[in-house]
């Protein structure tokens, strides 16, 4: 009753501990460590910026020049995003 | 107690780096002080929930074809872990639970049939990969844009694909994840491809299927 069995298969602790399954763990931990902190440094630096310009922006009279400051910001977060789609990424570890 | 501060997730960077980010004075020395580190991030409510959202000014096709590339990798890695155990053998169709089986279109122009789980796996992330490659689909160069309903017609159909990867793994690797004490990277990843898809209404209920209520459980507060 305390601990529902559990269904592994009968070689699971061999395949488990064997070193291809290992590191194939130990890959997968590192890289959603390093996604998560790259993600999350992504989505608060990028706020960030957008705050400042946004602070830059507050006072400044001339409507049009800000619409194009925020264009131009907005053009160049974009590309930013695209080639953080495009790095190379830790896909071949198979 | 500073990890008392992280309940309330604002973003604002200086509060929030020390768990997200090892701080200077914080020596890490193996994956397993940084495991924590992230983990007590994760754990907090919320913090995946603001993430997914669209940031200011950014263009909706860019913000989800970055996340299918993300998801992909995220899919990537977790069915690698299992490759072991997840062989034509243990695993000749590719199902979750009894219910639901899908099937892969091996043969242009004929019905979609019955392949093995590793064997739709591979043909998922090949087919995937064809898509990422393809410039006319996902732009490289700065403004060029994204064809027309790219969301619809390429990200919607990945995204649905995907998730039956993790529907594959929760109803027949949950085990063998868990043994591995993967559990928490699954579970986030998971419920951050729930939040995301849920956000921008990209998956039906349907889509969904075997694990409705458990995505249910999870996008909710």
């Amino acid at each position: 009753l305390s601990r529902s069995p559990k269904k592994l298969p009968t070689d699971f602790y061999s395949k488990a501990s064997s070193s291809k399954t290992k590191r194939l763990v130990d890959v997968c931990q590192m890289f959603f460590l390093d996604y998560y902190c790259d993600m999350f440094d992504y989505v608060i630096s990028r706020r960030e910026r957008t705050r400042e310009v946004a602070m830059m922006l507050k006072d400044q009279p001339n409507e049009q020049e800000v619409a194009s400051a925020w264009q131009g910001y907005f053009q160049k977060e974009s590309y930013a995003l695209r080639k953080r789609r495009l790095k190379p990424r830790t896909k071949d570890f198979e | 107690n500073s990890n008392n501060v992280v309940t309330d997730f604002n973003y604002t960077p200086t509060h929030q780096l020390p768990f997200i980010k090892p701080a200077a004075s914080t020596q890490v020395t193996s994956h397993r002080d940084l495991k924590k580190i992230v983990e007590t991030t994760l754990n907090s409510e919320s913090v995946l929930e603001q993430a997914v959202k669209l940031p200011k000014g950014e263009d909706l096709n860019e913000w989800i074809a970055v996340h299918c590339v993300d998801f992909y990798n995220h899919v990537n890695m977790l069915y690698g872990t299992i490759t072991e155990f997840c062989s034509p053998t243990s695993c000749p169709k590719m199902i979750a639970t009894n219910e639901y089986e899908y099937l892969w279109n091996l043969y242009p122009g004929k019905p979609p049939v019955s392949v093995s789980a590793p064997k739709y796996v591979e043909c998922l992330m090949q087919w995937c990969q064809n898509f990422f490659d393809d410039e006319n689909i996902f732009p490289v160069k700065e403004n060029v844009p994204f064809p027309p309903q790219f969301v619809g017609r390429y990200c919607r159909q990945i995204l649905k694909r995907l998730f039956r990867v993790y529907a594959h793994i929760y109803c027949h690797h949950f085990n063998e994840i868990f043994e591995m004490n993967l559990q928490i990277l699954l579970n986030t990843s998971f419920r951050h491809f729930c939040l995301f898809t849920r956000n921008f209404g990209l998956l039906t209920d349907e889509d969904y299927g075997p694990l409705l209520e458990l995505v249910n459980d999870l996008t909710s507060k």
